[in-house]
């Protein structure tokens, strides 16, 4: 029972982590109609900068890791400047590998500035446990697990109600129509960008304490949070959510009991045959256009 | 996703008037020429299919090289470097077929190199001859590709993309796990050297030559496809799915198709670098591996099968030129990338077309002014 719970609990923040990850490209997605492959790295940069803040500069873990997601912000105005913007008339394919060759120069940024060797970010709550039916859950996991709630429940309250959102909304069902009726593109792309990158460094933050921080420690949680996307049907966030949960239940919990060492191709072969059996994603009806 | 771009080439065959006399005389004579002999006026853009200029190009490419290259490169690393160059040519003609040609992005080329090695070394150690392991090997790959595009022959644009990107994840952590097709941690190593018709090809130099062949006959390859129906199917189906399906185009199979060929050229190309390494790793064809052969179509153009090679002989020889900015190699990958993307995203071979046009204008502004 006692492992039970760990690992579900290990699932649940494992979910949350990814879906920290995927709420952040998935804002710009439905903003910018761009799919961005440089979200991982940005999670890692926030894991680095954050790093940065509280050892170098000696900044206590709060106001360190704020720095860091305000920083990130930054980042992602500049990626929408430099990356995005002289773009946003070609086609979709080219934005995307525009995103990839932002990756590379983040990535290898990071690389020349902190070196390669794996670093730990120390977290807010420090390192104690809560101990629950004998099973010890990391108070890490618990932040992990209500912080995210709290952004998703932000995200969609921001979405649902705000001019912001609805702009979001126009913008994700007919850009041009929506550019028609006023919507100004560069303000909502911005912001969505910013948001985006500072959703990144939160999400890099948050789970850098559980494991090593490294050069590729984004790229595998963007990987799992596109998968779960993509399960979910890509541009549903409930879908999302739901996604990541499965991803995070079926790593955590089937690969913790039955398939040890095959734990992290699970999610995959699960994502392989949602998008084999029902291409459109489980929550999502799909028509095409010409 | 809704839209896929890809650059075609440009066109071919449109002579324009230069400005020198002698010249424009000469080309009138040939104009008549044409005209007595029936064929179509130049100037005229052709349909891909009468460029029959395009075997004698593959045969000029293979000549010049086979000529060029031993007497240029002297140096043991230079031709290594080389016999690298062809190996990832074939590997990123494979991708070309899959995106530039298939107009679907397959993030899984790499996890086809890995199968066409370990399925090689894997006959190879059991006694089979050399030719018949790297048959083995691209076999392999083919077949895992044919599972793998049935099983995804309705995923649109992206849910593809993401789908492949999942068979490689399996396929990176399938291979480091099970040690009795992959070896012990995902290495296999001590394979003999590659021999074919009693002749064993023990050294870089040697290497080259069983290469040169191979890539040749994959351009030969290539040409076919794209003068054939095939060819024509799949561009139609790229540009415009639903057009293409209406006008009765079977666009799945073509797509399939063009996924398996291109994995077997990648299969292929790991199967003969395993043999001509001597081991297998995980590692040689992981995440780096992979962006480097999407490096090498997109830097190359991906709208010509010259691209992949041109982009392969960039990716190989660039962090030799580079070696005095080892530390910074990613970032001026990256920022190389952005930058061709930006102003010319339809590759080298791209820029070389413009280039000729630009030539082409500047002669005929002689002309009028």
């Amino acid at each position: 029972m006692a492992t039970f719970i760990a690992l579900f609990a290990g699932a649940l923040a494992y979910a949350a982590v990814l879906t920290l990850a995927a709420v952040g490209f998935l804002l710009l997605y439905k903003a910018t109609g761009v799919v961005n492959f440089a979200h991982g790295d940005l999670l890692t940069l926030g894991g680095f900068l954050a790093w940065w803040a509280i050892d170098d500069l000696g900044w206590p873990v709060v106001p360190g890791s704020l720095l860091a997601i305000v920083l990130l912000a930054v980042v992602g105005i500049v990626l929408e400047r430099v990356a995005y913007a002289p773009l946003r008339k070609r086609p979709q394919m080219t934005v995307i590998v525009a995103t990839l060759a932002a990756a590379l120069v983040i990535r290898a940024s990071i690389g020349i500035w902190q070196g390669s060797e794996p670093r730990r970010l120390p977290g807010p709550l420090g390192d104690g446990a809560w101990h629950v039916a004998g099973a010890a859950i990391a108070w890490q996991r618990v932040l992990i697990i209500c912080v995210t709630a709290v952004v998703v429940g932000v995200l969609v309250y921001v979405f649902r109600c705000t001019s912001f959102g609805r702009q979001v909304r126009a913008l994700a069902a007919d850009p041009d129509a929506a550019q028609l009726c006023g919507v100004r593109i560069r303000r909502v792309s911005m912001t969505a960008w910013a948001l985006s990158g500072a959703l990144a460094a939160l999400a890099g933050i948050l789970v850098a304490p559980l494991t090593v921080l490294d050069l590729n420690f984004g790229f595998a949680i963007m990987l799992g949070g596109m998968a779960a996307a993509v399960a979910g049907g890509f541009g549903n966030l409930g879908g999302a959510v739901l996604g990541c949960l499965g991803v995070g239940l079926i790593q955590q919990l089937l690969g913790g009991y039955v398939l040890r060492d095959y734990a992290g191709a699970l999610p995959y072969v699960a994502l392989f045959l949602v998008i084999a059996l029902r291409p459109q994603g489980i929550f999502k009806t799909h028509a095409a256009r010409l | 996703m809704t839209d896929t771009h890809n650059p075609a080439a440009p066109p071919d065959g449109a002579t324009e008037r230069t400005g020198v006399p002698g010249l424009d005389a000469a080309s009138g004579r040939l104009d008549d020429l044409r005209a007595r002999l029936g064929a179509s006026p130049r100037g005229t853009v052709k349909p891909p299919v009468y460029g029959r200029h395009q075997y004698l190009g593959v045969l000029a490419f293979v000549a010049v090289t086979a000529v060029a290259a031993p007497n240029l490169i002297t140096s043991a690393e230079g031709t290594n470097l080389l016999d690298l160059w062809l190996l990832y040519s074939l590997a990123g003609i494979g991708f070309y077929w899959i995106f530039g040609l298939g107009g679907r992005f397959a993030f899984c080329q790499t996890t086809m190199m890995a199968v066409g090695a370990y399925a090689s070394a894997y006959t190879i150690e059991r006694g089979q001859p050399f030719w018949l392991s790297a048959l083995c090997g691209a076999a392999a790959a083919g077949a895992v590709a044919a599972v793998v595009g049935l099983a995804l022959a309705r995923a649109q644009h992206f849910a593809f993309a993401i789908g492949t990107l999942a068979v490689s994840q399996i396929g990176m952590v399938v291979f480091s796990r099970t040690s009795e097709f992959t070896g012990v941690n995902g290495q296999v190593t001590g394979l003999p050297y590659a021999s074919l018709f009693g002749h064993t090809f023990d050294s870089d130099r040697g290497a080259f030559w069983l290469f040169l062949g191979v890539l040749g006959l994959a351009l030969l390859l290539g040409v076919f496809l794209e003068r054939s129906p095939v060819g024509r199917e799949a561009v139609a189906a790229r540009d415009g799915e639903m057009v293409a399906r209406t006008a009765g185009i079977p666009v799945r199979r073509v797509h399939l198709m063009l996924y398996v060929l291109g994995s077997v050229a990648g299969g292929l190309s790991g199967a003969l670098l395993a043999n001509w390494q001597g081991f297998v790793g995980v590692d040689q064809f992981g995440l780096d591996l992979g962006i480097g052969i999407f490096l090498m179509v997109i830097l190359g153009g991906a709208g010509s099968i010259w691209g992949p090679v041109l982009g392969a002989g960039f990716y190989v020889w660039a962090p030799k030129l580079l070696s005095d900015f080892k530390e910074y190699q990613g970032v001026v990958y990256g920022a190389l990338l952005l930058v061709m993307i930006m102003v010319a995203p339809e590759g080298l071979i791209g820029l070389a077309g413009r280039a000729r046009a630009l030539l082409r204008r500047v002669g005929k502004g002689g002309a009028h002014g």
